[in-house]
């Protein structure tokens, strides 16, 4: 019997596209001061990385959910890969998961729950690659241990894959990346499109206070 | 007959064309795929649609159809 044989290969083409604009980003609420500090630093020349409002809250909340009953959530990022001026960036616009074996030291998906992961993918709506994953480390910070490492160089071993870690205890979030063998820390900003704007497509207008004669002020 | 069958890879989001046997397993194909992009097989499961197609299943028993497109997925481990 011959195994498979491969006949061919097809790439995709990036993409030139501007990134979310300075007045749709914002940094995330729980980086630490030195974070923010490398977040002011970049927000003229742009991101490698911004990150939907819809999919942080996503990851937040699955995060904070699993944290009350001390164990580790983890998902998928869905995105695409863009270019603006020769630079490469990516754009999470939203996450993915399914049932996980999870303790608060370990996580996985659970083996029996793959077919609810790839109904989340089949209905996301839009093409996606995977551009990386989150987990979260309820009360133990945000790093990468030896099985995230092993995970990032096994699975994520572009530049451009990131894994997002979140600690919903300390209020902590951080981003890494494998450059070569080294594993690094990336800025990221949270940005939301125009329809995600809650007065989108209104206009608010001041309205002015009536005296209404009938209407006579509660007394204590 | 051999069947010719596309395999994406989500992360890049490149496809290769492949020419299978029936008589090839699930395994086959991730390891064929996965080798071809430098990925450890292991950390790997493969989707049509909504279906997991288990490793030791054949193209055969998979019902894997000419033309039919899979998709390789990452399967994570955190700590």
């Amino acid at each position: 019997m011959k195994g498979p044989r491969i006949l061919g290969e097809e790439e995709i083409k990036i993409e030139e596209r501007p990134p979310p604009p300075l007045e749709r980003i914002k940094p995330h609420k729980w980086l630490s001061a030195k974070d923010l500090e490398d977040y002011k630093r970049l927000e003229r020349d742009g991101y490698e990385l911004y990150v939907s409002k819809i999919a942080e809250e996503k990851m937040r909340n699955h995060s904070i959910r699993f944290a009350e009953i001390q164990k580790e959530a983890m998902g998928l990022l869905l995105g695409w890969i863009y270019r603006n001026c020769g630079k490469e960036y990516t754009i999470v616009k939203d996450v993915v998961t399914t049932d996980l074996e999870s303790s608060s030291v370990h996580v996985r998906f659970d083996r029996d729950a793959f077919e609810k992961l790839f109904t989340s993918l089949e209905e996301a709506g839009f093409d996606y690659l995977v551009v990386g994953w989150y987990h979260s480390h309820p009360g133990h910070g945000c790093f990468m241990s030896s099985t995230d490492v092993y995970t990032q160089r096994s699975l994520f071993n572009s530049s451009r894959h990131t894994a997002i870690v979140i600690d919903p205890v300390n209020k902590e979030i951080k981003a890494f990346y494998l450059d070569g063998k080294s594993i690094r820390t990336r800025e990221f900003a949270i940005y939301w499109d125009e329809y995600e704007n809650p007065y989108y497509g209104t206009r608010v207008k001041k309205r002015e206070l009536r005296s209404d004669p009938d209407c006579v002020a509660p007394t204590q | 007959m051999p069947l010719r069958i596309k395999v994406r890879n989500a992360e890049s989001g490149a496809t290769v064309e492949m020419e299978l046997e029936g008589e090839n397993t699930i395994d086959d194909i991730i390891e064929g795929a996965a080798g071809y992009w430098e990925k450890d097989a292991g950390a790997y499961v493969l989707r049509r649609g909504r279906r997991l197609l288990r490793g030791q299943q054949t193209v055969a028993e998979a019902g894997i159809l000419n033309n039919d497109e899979l998709e390789l997925i990452p399967d994570p481990e955190g700590g």
